[in-house]
């Protein structure tokens, strides 16, 4: 077991590349609570098609240390675009956002093709090649991660309230199209920060699944937040694993982005499977309450003649007095919830 | 509550409309020749048909909405001015019930204006969003999950974040729609204690009881104004009956029946 | 017949029936808003198509089965406490993708196969491809020209439908497989990302042109075989990548339309826009007497 647990993070390559995904991991985690309050998973999965023709121009014109450059600018490029476009008239919202997605996508593929390394290429970009993250490439998953992290959790109260009661919020006086420029960007920049080691395909997993699986399990957002930035680096880990397990045993090369994401969505069904059963759980619950709070007079002073005796066994002499008080109050209380 | 003793002396209107027309933007006026005024601590209704322009008109006052002509004037200022003092309460319908948040949380939102950016709520806010709920009777289901509250019970939540807002200026969209007796009595309890401390109540509703019981003037729209003036005087059958459409109205005691829809 | 032996031929006629499908239910696409649907279509039949290869059955047939549980499971999803269609959709394409890649890797020829299926190779059709595709055109067009006004009586107003006596229930899923059938024909020319374009550029140009359902249908299918044949054609002469062209040539034309269509285009909607707030004092009110 510790052979395959711990041992092959002890290589340089391997641990960076851990390292990177559990950057990718928390940051992911909490921008997709965002992603899910405000129900972005097809603007995300635009940003994430709009962000390769970057990649491609800026691999070409500086090899790979052009990649995060070029990648930076189209993303700040399609968030700005985005939260312009979606404004309705008769160019329908997804409509839009479909066809950007696909133009933009085209032109990285058109890039692209003009190469003899074609193929090899596309698929590094679309990708990723995690194992070869290097340690400046580190350093700017990590500095990417502390930006958006802070000014996420700068607005995240206003971005919680938009999300929510948009009306409410403008008529508090937020400028809504602004609070929705921030969260683009900050999606944008995930994007960016995950090409490398997840590819621009894949990323949309990180920016979905994590708070979807921490919905299914929590009614608060601090809940899902913490769920989905737990289950993102521990599918990380695990998404290591399982792609050198393959490699090592059975010689299959399997891309590691493809592990990280079924192990994600492996925790997704777990999610809906825990869910599910807490839900059943909630509602026996309920009904016994409800069935308790109905008791029948007879029941009701049988009880509290017990407590009585039981109290005084534990030394509680309480006067009859106060003890009638406290239990009509408990009366009142419990019709209440 | 609200400050009605700071208010800019006694003569000064809450709310004052001088032949406005609303339009959203790229379009034409869908609401026109809105001219009337409230007084801090009087509630006007505001009555017509669904579609007819009510919801324009308190966005319009919210500042949502731009004025294609005539002036609305909110506290003395522009509606978009005067936002810091005005507090909305929309339907609770309109709210996704599925959203992760809880009563407590939602009656907090009210103060994050006040509290500003990079802040996070502090103690007094708590309090204050504490009691507020309290108030409308909600203070045992402060951490029960929004979509999980009945009809009336989110309806209530949001009354209470107007509250906790501490507004001279109150708007509602229709809040007595579906919501169950003892919330209406909760809310018209509080419409009235808002109205006692001086602040102004804008409440768009079709119940004419409540119009009758609660408010001291009416205002009917429905694409255009059709009166703006003390209720006995402008909640008449005629009145009603222009305002729904020749045909269409019906006065059985307190209910408007419309009829032919 | 011998015209046909030629590879750049049978892509012609290739883009010529994958067009004419795109346009006509990317019309359907656009109205009922399935864009992200079918995004999530063309990433999820992904491992469908792969397995197939593996394991040698039609990669239509695996394409198309994967294709109808993923529609179920986006449905049932999208049901469940806290989930939208949105997310479902999202963590859907996720599995389907990471599958399918997972899939691609147990067998040879990885890079390959997975570039074809994300940008296409219309150049690489065979016959059985034309043939299947053209079978397929016409069924959906049958089905379209059948089944018109239900479908669209359905879209714009469910619950009116379902109080009229139609199956509204059976009406989406009929609308929902037919999506699937061409997205499934659409891939192998211009591969998954890229059909997106195809489906619903187009129909979107349309749209912005006229408002009556006849014609948005017919111009939606012209612009969709214009763009496929023009995409084409510059493909080969400019040497670049065939469904990526095609698709910029769909997007260009929705861009053209977008500025330049009379009624809802850009440079067309500022005089109206000028026009109402020129002199806001000036409006007068249609009611003086008011009481």
């Amino acid at each position: 077991m510790r052979a395959l647990l711990v041992t092959p993070f002890t290589a340089g390559f391997m641990a960076r590349a851990l390292a990177e995904l559990v950057l990718l991991g928390v940051l992911s985690g909490v921008v997709s609570t965002f992603v899910q309050l405000r129900r972005l998973g097809f603007v995300a999965d635009a940003l994430t098609h709009a962000v390769f023709p970057g990649v491609v121009v800026g691999y070409l014109a500086g090899g790979v240390g052009g990649i995060f450059p070029g990648a930076l600018a189209t993303a700040a490029l399609a968030a700005v675009g985005l939260t312009l476009l979606v404004r309705g008239g008769r160019l329908s919202e997804d409509a839009a956002l479909a066809v950007l997605l696909a133009a933009m996508f085209s032109v990285g593929v058109i890039l692209v093709s003009r190469r003899s390394s074609y193929t090899a290429d596309l698929t590094a970009f679309l990708f990723g090649r995690v194992l070869t993250v290097s340690p400046d490439q580190l350093a700017l998953t990590a500095t990417l991660a502390a930006v958006v992290l802070a000014v996420l959790a700068g607005c995240a109260k206003e971005q919680v309230f938009r999300a929510f009661d948009p009306v409410a919020a403008a008529a508090a006086g937020y400028r809504l199209r602004l609070l929705d420029l921030v969260l683009n960007l900050a999606v944008a920049l995930v994007v960016v920060a995950a090409v490398q080691a997840v590819g621009t395909v894949l990323v949309i997993a990180l920016l979905v699944v994590p708070a979807a699986a921490g919905r299914l399990v929590s009614d608060r957002i601090a809940g899902v937040t913490a769920i989905g930035v737990l289950l993102a680096v521990v599918s990380g880990y695990l998404g290591l694993v399982a792609s050198y397990a393959a490699s090592v045993t059975y010689g299959l090369r399997v891309t590691s982005a493809a592990t990280v994401v079924l192990v994600l969505v492996a925790g997704y069904l777990l999610a809906l499977a825990l869910g599910a059963t807490a839900r059943r759980r909630d509602r026996r619950r309920d009904r016994r309450r409800d069935q308790g709070g109905g008791m029948s007079w007879r029941r009701r002073l049988g009880a509290t003649a017990r407590d009585r005796y039981r109290r005084r066994d534990r030394g509680g002499g309480m006067s009859w007095r106060r003890r009638l008080g406290a239990t009509a109050r408990d009366r009142c209380r419990r019709a209440a919830a | 509550m609200a400050d009605g003793e700071r208010s800019a002396g006694p003569d000064q209107p809450a709310l004052s409309i001088r032949r406005a027309s609303l339009a959203y933007p790229g379009g034409g006026p869908v609401l026109t020749g809105v001219d009337g005024s409230v007084a801090p601590g009087e509630a006007v209704a505001l009555i017509g048909p669904n579609g007819g322009g009510k919801s324009t008109l308190i966005k319009g006052l919210l500042g949502l909405v731009p004025v294609v002509a005539g002036e609305i004037t909110v506290l003395g200022r522009s509606p978009a001015r005067a936002r810091r003092d005005v507090a909305y309460v929309p339907q609770a319908d309109t709210l996704d019930p599925d959203f992760p948040i809880s009563a407590a949380q939602v009656v907090l939102t009210g103060r994050y204006r006040r509290i500003g950016w990079l802040r996070r709520p502090g103690r007094t806010d708590r309090a204050i969003a504490g009691e507020a709920l309290d108030r409308v009777g909600l203070a045992h289901r402060a951490r029960t999950r929004f979509g999980e509250l009945s009809g009336g019970q989110r309806q209530r939540v949001l009354l209470a974040r107007a509250i906790a807002q501490r507004p001279r200026l109150l708007l509602l969209d229709e809040p007595f729609n579906g919501v169950d007796a003892v919330s209406q009595q909760t809310i018209l309890a509080t419409l009235a204690e808002f109205k006692r401390a001086g602040a102004a109540v804008v409440v768009s509703t079709h119940d004419l009881t409540v119009a009758h019981l609660n408010c001291e003037s009416v205002c009917l729209v429905n694409g255009c104004q059709y009166g703006f003036g003390p209720t006995g005087r402008t909640l008449t059958s005629p009145g009603l009956r222009a305002a729904y459409g020749q045909q269409a109205v019906e006065l059985r005691g307190d209910r408007v029946i419309v009829a032919g829809t | 017949m011998s015209w046909l032996r030629d590879a750049t031929d049978r892509a012609m006629v290739e883009s010529v029936v994958v067009g004419t499908l795109a346009g006509a239910i990317g019309v359907q696409i656009v109205l009922r808003r399935l864009a992200f649907f079918t995004m999530t279509m063309t990433h999820a039949t992904f491992p469908g198509v792969v397995a197939a290869a593996v394991v040698g059955i039609n990669i239509y047939l695996g394409g198309a089965l994967v294709g109808l549980l993923v529609t179920l499971a986006v449905v049932a999803l999208g049901r469940r406490r806290g989930q939208d269609l949105t997310t479902a959709t999202g963590v859907l394409l996720s599995a389907g993708f990471a599958l399918g890649v997972a899939l691609a890797a147990a067998q040879q020829g990885f890079t390959r196969n997975l570039s074809a299926y994300l940008v296409g190779a219309i150049l690489t059709v065979s016959d059985a491809d034309l043939v299947t595709g053209a079978a397929v055109c016409v069924v959906v067009l049958a089905v379209l020209f059948a089944a018109g006004k239900e479908l669209r009586f359905a879209g714009f107003d469910p619950d009116g439908a379902r109080a009229a006596g139609y199956r509204t229930r059976l009406l989406d899923l009929l609308l929902l497989l037919l999506v699937e059938a061409v997205v499934v024909v659409v891939i192998p020319a211009v591969g998954t990302i890229l059909a997106l374009a195809l489906l619903v550029a187009p129909a979107s140009a349309a749209r912005l042109w006229t408002d009556r359902p006849g014609p948005t249908t017919g111009l939606a299918v012209a612009f969709g075989v214009a763009s496929s044949v023009a995409g084409l054609a510059l493909s080969s002469r400019y040497d670049l990548a065939a469904g990526a062209t095609i698709s910029l040539v769909a997007t260009g034309v929705l861009g053209g339309s977008l500025l330049a269509a009379p009624r809802h285009g850009v440079l067309a909607r500022p005089t109206s826009f000028r026009r109402s707030r020129a002199n806001p004092r000036d409006w007068r009110s249609t009611n003086d007497d008011l009481p």
